[in-house]
C-alpha cells in the first residue's frame, strides 16, 4: 500500500493512508499515514459502526490538512480524545 | 481450491486472530525502505476537494477478472470501482488477509458509501466517479511492475480525474 501510496504522491496528489502495521508502514514510509491500532482486514474499523467508520475518515481528512512533515505516522487512541503520538 | 492457496488462507487468519504472530511474520520479511517520502502540499480546503479511494484489499466487481491467486509472487494490476456501484456487486479476491468481516460490510476496506456520506455533510466537495483497488500481496518481479507500470497508470487516471485526494486503506 505503501509503495502505491507514494507514486500517487509523487503524482500531485495528496495522500493519507491508515496504517496496520507501523513497523511497515515506518520502513515504506508513505508521506501521511494514521494508525488506529485496527487488526488487518479493518482499516476503516469494523462491520456495521457506521459512526466509527465515519469518525476514523474524518480523522484521516483532519490530519490530511494538519500533517507538515511528510513521513509522519500518527498513533491515535479511539478510546480517547486526542492522545496522539506522532513519529 | 490448491493446496498451497488453502496455506495462504490459514497463514492469514491465524496472522489476524494472532498480532503477536504477525509481529514476528514482520520482523522475518524484507520489505522496500526508504528514508524520505514524496511530498505535495494541500493547496485548498478538503472541503472543496475532490476524493478518491485506493485499496489493496483485493475489492473488485463481480463482473470484472479476479485476482490472480495462483502466482506466489501476486497480482500487481488494479481494478476500477464505480463510485455508485451497490455494494452487493462486489467481491473480495485475496487470500493473504482474513476478509470475512470486510465480506459482511465493505465499507471497513473499501468505504464507498462512508465517503458519500461525507460529500452529503459537506466534509468533503465531491467523490470521484471511480475509485482503484489492488491486491496487496505483491512481491518479487511484480513490485517492479507496481511500482513503475501500474500505481503511476492510477496515478495518471486521477490526475486526469482532477483528484486531490486519495485516501488509502491496506488489508
Amino acid at each position: 500500500m505503501g509503495l502505491i501510496q507514494r507514486s500517487i504522491e509523487a503524482a500531485g496528489i495528496v495522500t493519507i493512508s491508515v496504517s496496520l502495521s507501523k513497523t511497515i508502514t515506518a520502513k515504506v514510509l508513505p508521506p501521511r499515514a494514521l494508525d488506529f491500532g485496527f487488526p488487518l482486514g479493518h482499516p476503516i474499523a469494523f462491520p456495521g459502526q457506521v459512526s466509527l467508520q465515519l469518525r476514523v475518515l474524518r480523522l484521516l481528512l483532519k490530519y490530511l490538512k494538519e500533517i507538515n512533515t511528510p513521513g509522519t505516522i500518527v498513533e491515535i487512541d479511539l478510546t480517547g480524545n486526542d492522545n496522539l503520538t506522532i513519529t | 481450491m490448491a493446496l498451497r492457496q488453502k496455506k495462504d488462507k490459514f497463514i492469514a487468519n491465524l496472522l489476524t486472530k494472532y498480532p503477536r504472530l504477525l509481529d514476528k511474520w514482520i520482523q522475518k520479511s524484507e520489505f522496500i525502505e526508504f528514508n524520505d517520502s514524496p511530498w505535495t502540499q494541500l493547496e485548498r480546503e478538503v472541503n472543496q476537494c475532490r476524493v478518491t479511494l485506493i485499496t489493496s484489499g483485493g475489492v473488485h466487481l463481480k463482473s470484472q477478472t479476479p485476482f490472480n491467486m495462483t502466482d506466489p509472487a501476486g497480482d500487481p494490476t488494479f481494478r476500477e470501482i464505480p463510485a455508485n456501484i451497490s455494494p452487493s456487486d462486489l467481491t473480495i479476491t485475496h487470500n493473504y488477509y482474513d476478509h470475512s468481516d470486510a465480506d459482511k460490510d465493505i465499507n471497513i476496506i473499501l468505504p464507498l458509501e462512508r465517503i458519500q456520506d461525507l460529500k452529503q455533510s459537506d466534509d468533503i466537495g465531491d467523490v470521484n466517479h471511480r475509485h482503484f483497488s489492488f491486491m496487496g500481496h505483491i512481491m518479487h518481479h511484480h513490485i517492479d511492475t507496481l511500482m513503475k507500470d501500474t500505481a503511476p497508470n492510477v496515478a495518471a487516471k486521477l490526475k486526469s480525474d482532477k483528484v486531490d485526494i486519495a485516501i488509502l486503506t491496506p488489508a
